[in-house]
């Protein structure tokens, strides 16, 4: 009864805490991305002259752009499936905050321990992400159809990376619950397959989150938004929204799974924001020393180095099931 | 001032809209969003679609053929939206500017079809002035606001 | 790779300060704050006292953005900036040196009607003698004046001093109409070049 009542707290305490979070890794994105560029970027301190305007700190900058999108006005097109085109971000977002109940935060288990909560997880974030397809699909938008086609090809190959370091994670722990895996302890051999796996899962999530050599899909200047061209207002909101809590989520997962036991217990959050912020930072230098792909060269380049990777993690996981 | 007004004058979104002209207030414009003068300091981003936008960027004269498309991008810019116009040529038609015989190609400034909010002459204005233009249109979208 | 390595490298070499100006917060001389290079055409700026009104710049003006007109005892000036280039022509042509390109540049202006979107100048006109109309500024007058005397032939310098001080504080349509009165007649000019 009380695991019940905890779990149900943790539940509702991670929304607000992921969100914040989610914001937070979303501001290192651009404040990095900016530093790279010599430039300032959103500003953590204001000029002091222009505080009363500007306000004080510019750190919950992601945030602020949210929530002018929801005061705005939303157009939905005439020619629009008006159904699809307004549910799918709201379904979109679901699914994203469905996928973080299922990935454990230090002294919060949450939905980690049921069954198969590994495959649950990355059911909803590719069902996030489906939805961030066909609502673009449903707008009736040329650029946003060329954006989620080549949204498709690109989640399928990503896709492909994502579940085979998964799996090899999983084949090698045994085990299909996150809770399971992130509490497991480290060996050599699995250190190894945080290695390799870790690198495929990097890769995949630089597809997943549109990090740069991978942006093709919302090429700016090139197919004008991609998706999200003929979204504005609310529904646009919803989206940036999504985004924020898939960066979460998917930072929370790699963490959780190739870097166990940090997820675990709260003594780990000190460590556990330190591996995020590294994990972002990482991201953010990729990002700005990447040219963007054509979508041609993105599905040969993971053809090429992903599989490859996954065929190795899986030779090295089931070597570790059968001989360790 | 609620959290939304805040977050209005936080974020204002840029869409730059090139209407016709010699490039030169685009390439000062770009000059703005560049690292040296680099707006994202104060949240302004360069979006790709008009719908995303709350500040469109006009510069340049309006061609006669391409006064359609301004109506229509500037339709589509969600409200709270305000329009500011860059350079001579947006703000009175500089060169292009003919009282009479009417110039046969040119229609002039864009201010005789869409309802301009700043105008920033210069040709082509430092990219300081462009900044203090873009400041001056956040202040009049958080006065739209206040209004409603 | 090892170009993005190489690149890294670049980046994170310089990486120690932003390169960006402190642009609308801070102070204006200082350097961080904006840069203002040498010979900067800003908004132009007029001198009151020194400008004549002669239209020398409402002719060289490219953008037609300098007019000028008469209303009442007042002659206008301006330069509407939004159609100024900032050519800085009319500084040249200016005879006076009244014009001057500032570094100025903060001209955002809220409409059209904005004073900030005008240089004007006001100037006073002189009144006819004879019939009250106002006709041109005083300084124009005494400025014509003086560029005459310095370049006319010495044959007839002393006729046209007399005849322009006679003349003095008519409007055109005066000097027409009592041409024979005041002895200002160009025939003599005629004779003269006979001579």
């Amino acid at each position: 009864m009380v695991d019940l009542i905890f779990t149900v707290i943790s539940l509702i305490v991670i929304v607000p805490l992921a969100l914040f979070l989610g914001v937070i890794y979303s501001y290192l994105l651009r404040k990095l991305s900016a530093r790279f560029q010599w430039r300032v970027g959103p500003m953590l301190r204001m000029y002091g002259d222009l505080k009363p305007l500007l306000g004080t700190t510019r750190l919950l900058q992601p945030l602020y752009d949210i929530l002018k999108l929801y005061g705005k006005e939303t157009i939905v097109p005439d020619v629009s499936r008006r159904r699809l085109f307004v549910y799918s971000p709201f379904l979109s977002l679901f699914f994203a905050v469905a996928a973080i109940f299922f990935i454990p935060f230090p002294g919060m288990p949450l939905l980690s321990g049921v069954p198969y909560s590994l495959i649950i997880a990355s059911y909803l974030l590719i069902a996030s992400i489906l939805f961030t397809i066909l609502g673009p699909v449903a707008s009736g938008s040329p650029w946003a159809a060329i954006g989620a086609r080549r949204e498709v090809e690109l989640f399928l190959v990503s896709e492909l990376g994502f579940v085979l370091s998964l799996f090899a994670v999983a084949i090698a722990r045994q085990s299909l619950v996150i809770w399971e895996i992130s509490s497991g302890g480290q060996s050599l051999y699995l250190a190894l397959l945080t290695v390799t796996a870790g690198a495929l899962m990097f890769v995949a999530m630089l597809g997943k989150l549109h990090i740069k050599p991978f942006d093709m899909p919302e090429a700016e200047a090139e197919i004008v938004a991609g998706p999200y061209t003929e979204y504005s207002g609310k529904l646009l909101g919803t989206y940036y929204l999504t985004k924020v809590f898939l960066l979460y989520g998917l930072v929370a997962l790699f963490i959780s799974l190739f870097l166990p036991p940090i997820a675990t217990d709260v003594l780990w959050l000190p460590l556990y924001i330190v591996a995020a912020v590294v994990l972002v930072f990482l991201l953010t230098s990729v990002q700005v020393l990447n040219p963007r792909y054509r979508i041609r060269n993105a599905i040969n380049w993971y053809l090429k180095v992903a599989i490859p990777l996954g065929v190795l993690n899986f030779i090295i996981a089931l070597a570790i099931w059968l001989v360790v | 001032m609620g959290i939304m007004d805040k977050a209005r004058i936080y974020s204002p979104w840029l869409y730059h809209l090139h209407c016709g002209g010699c490039n030169g207030c685009d390439i000062e414009t770009l000059a703005a969003l560049a690292p040296r003068f680099d707006v994202e300091r104060f949240g302004v981003q360069l979006v790709p679609s008009p719908r995303h936008a709350d500040i469109l960027l006009t510069t340049g004269c309006v061609p006669k053929q391409f006064i359609p498309m301004v109506k229509r991008i500037y339709e589509q810019v969600p409200a709270p939206k305000v329009v500011v116009a860059v350079g001579s040529c947006a703000c009175g038609g500089s060169l292009f500017y003919d009282d009479a015989p009417e110039n046969y190609a040119i229609l002039g400034h864009p201010d005789l079809l869409i309802p301009v909010d700043v105008y920033v002459p210069g040709c082509a204005p430092k990219p300081e002035a462009i900044i203090n233009g873009v400041v001056q249109g956040i202040l009049k979208l958080a006065e739209k606001r206040s209004k409603k | 790779m090892s170009t993005e390595i190489k690149i890294l490298k670049q980046v994170l070499s310089k990486y120690s300060k932003p390169m960006t100006l402190t642009y609308p917060s801070g102070v204006a001389p200082d350097r961080r704050y904006s840069q203002i290079p040498e010979g900067l055409r800003g908004i132009p700026e007029r001198d009151k006292d020194k400008c004549i009104g002669c239209r020398a710049c409402y002719f060289v003006c490219s953008g037609r953005a300098t007019s000028i007109y008469d209303k009442g005892e007042k002659r206008t000036v301006e330069i509407f900036l939004f159609r100024c280039t900032f050519c800085a022509h009319c500084q040249e042509a200016c005879p006076e040196e009244a014009i001057k390109m500032t570094n100025k540049f903060e001209i955002a202006v809220p409409n059209r009607e904005d004073p900030a979107a005008r240089v004007l100048t006001e100037l006073d006109l002189l009144k006819c003698k004879n019939c009250g109309t106002p006709y041109v500024t005083r300084k124009l007058v005494d400025r014509t004046y003086e560029r005459l005397m310095e370049k006319i032939d010495p044959i007839v310098k002393e006729t046209v001093s007399n005849d322009y001080k006679k003349l003095d504080g008519y409007c055109p349509d005066c000097r027409r109409a009592y041409g024979v009165d005041l002895d200002t007649h160009t025939k003599k000019y005629v004779w003269l070049e006979g001579v």
